[in-house]
């Protein structure tokens, strides 16, 4: 028998709009498709209307999760337009912002993947330890999301000397937690019979429908912009990129956790070096010049990518966003095609999507 | 600080570029598009040559060819939102389903409006209607 299963488009797996034609015979899917822009709320176009500084707080309302990329991506566009040598104290600065963001965004999408496969013990701890990465975030910016860390030409909050132990400390008490849910999800039983075989991309696959991130990585493909093409002093840290080539859902979890503990090494490594210029280079409302500049982040779901276009003036001429899940989204039919019913929505979350992202 | 290479191009080097590109082993970042000052359409194909980014710009052409074949969604995901938001046609591209607007602003107001329209002229219209 055959027949057509609709999944969403409200909250298949995560808290997101996404819309997912199955095409099944009995339990197995033969083919799928996938329809996004249920929150399309038009940020590129009111972007055209507002000055650098009103567009760092409109981009980081893009993705609740991942905003600190948004607004360190358009800062370094138009630093790049205008020729802006940030100081290295802001640029560390901006690098500890977006690992502690990147390592609570990782913490997130393994609680959800143990909650939508049924070890909801697993999800509380993990959720617990994530509480304390939020902690030191709000204590860092003020904020638990949406943090505002990055201005044109440097950071807009320092880290004290009191800030910087507690932040090495709490990071020191991290490691035990972390340590104990990366042997579990790699040796337990429930997790590897839900995960792996499931869902699997191929590596030459990946690089034709031309997935990024954490995704590709754990399909043995090796793209990380931090290392191939390095920005914000990413150059001056010491740091490895784990790549797992079996391509299921199992390894995106062995990827993702194993990425935390490189997380908290470039953390470490920048608080312990931190230079001392100042932060920023003032607050003046700075003009775009004319000309264009792209910029790419390894924001915590891949590689994101943003085009600024200037005219002069204050206001942007045209700003373009393009988020990981944009080129991770297209491989979802691939991947959903010879699994079963039950696994829709477990591999429908296993890109880490943020569709309200893609949206814009 | 990353680099960002401009180079302008014709539309009909599009395709070999890409198939050069393609056989490099050399990723598609993004497909571009913004209206120029002049009102000319200024579409870019910006492909990561590590550690830099080259962006093969055509300036003022409304119709032009679709690498789908060769970076298959990479590039037919920006090729849709590009004929959508901007109307620019792609040859050989299925625009048969929407990507991003709404299932029938494509027929009742035309494909291209949004990105072009300014928005206070936009604001007015919408103003308009709710009474």
């Amino acid at each position: 028998m055959s027949y057509i299963v609709p999944i969403g488009p409200y909250h298949p797996a995560l808290e997101e709009p996404i819309h997912a034609k199955l095409y099944t015979e009995g339990e197995v899917i033969k083919d799928a498709e996938v329809f996004v822009g249920y929150n399309h709320r038009g940020i590129e176009k009111l972007a055209t209307e507002r000055n650098a500084i009103q567009t760092l707080v409109l981009v980081e309302r893009v993705c609740g999760i991942c905003s600190h990329s948004h607004a360190l991506t358009y800062a370094m566009c138009v630093e790049q337009i205008n020729g802006i040598e940030v100081p290295k104290r802001g640029e560390y600065i901006r690098v500890i912002t977006a690992e502690l963001e990147r390592l609570h965004s990782h913490l997130l999408w393994l609680g959800v993947a143990c909650h939508i496969i049924g070890h909801d013990s697993m999800f509380m701890h993990i959720w617990d330890e994530r509480e304390l990465v939020m902690d030191l975030l709000e204590e860092l910016s003020g904020n638990r999301v949406n943090y505002a860390m990055v201005t044109i030409g440097g950071s807009r909050r320092d880290i004290d000397d009191e800030l910087k132990a507690k932040l090495l400390q709490s990071l020191d008490k991290l490691k035990g937690p972390m340590d104990r849910i990366v042997e579990i999800a790699l040796n337990d039983k429930t997790i590897a019979l839900r995960t792996k075989g499931v869902g699997v991309l191929k590596k030459e696959d990946a690089v034709r429908l031309g997935a990024i991130g954490p995704h590709a990585r754990a399909s043995g493909v090796n793209v990380d912009v931090r290392r191939d093409s390095p920005y914000c002093s990413y150059g001056d840290f010491q740091f490895d990129i784990p790549v797992v080539d079996s391509g299921d859902v199992f390894a995106r979890v062995v990827v993702r956790a194993l990425e935390c503990y490189e997380s908290i090494k470039i953390i470490e490594q920048a608080l312990k070096y931190l230079p001392a210029t100042p932060i920023n280079l003032g607050n003046k409302l700075p003009k775009i010049q004319k000309g264009a500049a792209v910029c790419r982040h390894e924001a915590p779901r891949g590689q994101l990518t943003q085009m600024v276009v200037g005219n002069g003036g204050f206001n942007n001429y045209r700003v373009s966003i393009h988020v990981p899940s944009y080129k991770n989204t297209p491989t979802i039919p691939h991947m959903l095609r010879g699994n079963s019913v039950a696994d829709a929505g477990l591999i429908i979350a296993s890109i880490d999507p943020c569709f309200s992202c893609l949206d814009r | 600080m990353q680099q960002y290479k401009r180079i302008d191009i014709a539309k009909d080097q599009v395709v070999p570029i890409a198939e050069k590109m393609r056989k490099a082993g050399v990723w598609l970042t993004m497909i571009h598009g913004f209206l120029n000052e002049e009102g000319l359409m200024d579409i870019s194909w910006d492909y990561q040559v590590e550690p830099v980014i080259e962006s093969y710009h055509v300036v003022g052409e409304m119709t032009l060819p679709s690498i789908g074949e060769i970076y298959d969604c990479a590039a037919t995901w920006p090729e849709r939102e590009l004929n959508e938001l901007y109307a620019v046609e792609f040859e050989g591209l299925d625009t048969s389903k929407r990507l991003f607007l709404p299932e029938d602003m494509l027929e009742t107001q035309g494909k291209g409006q949004i990105m072009v329209t300014p928005l206070s002229e936009l604001r007015a219209k919408n103003i308009k209607k709710e009474g």
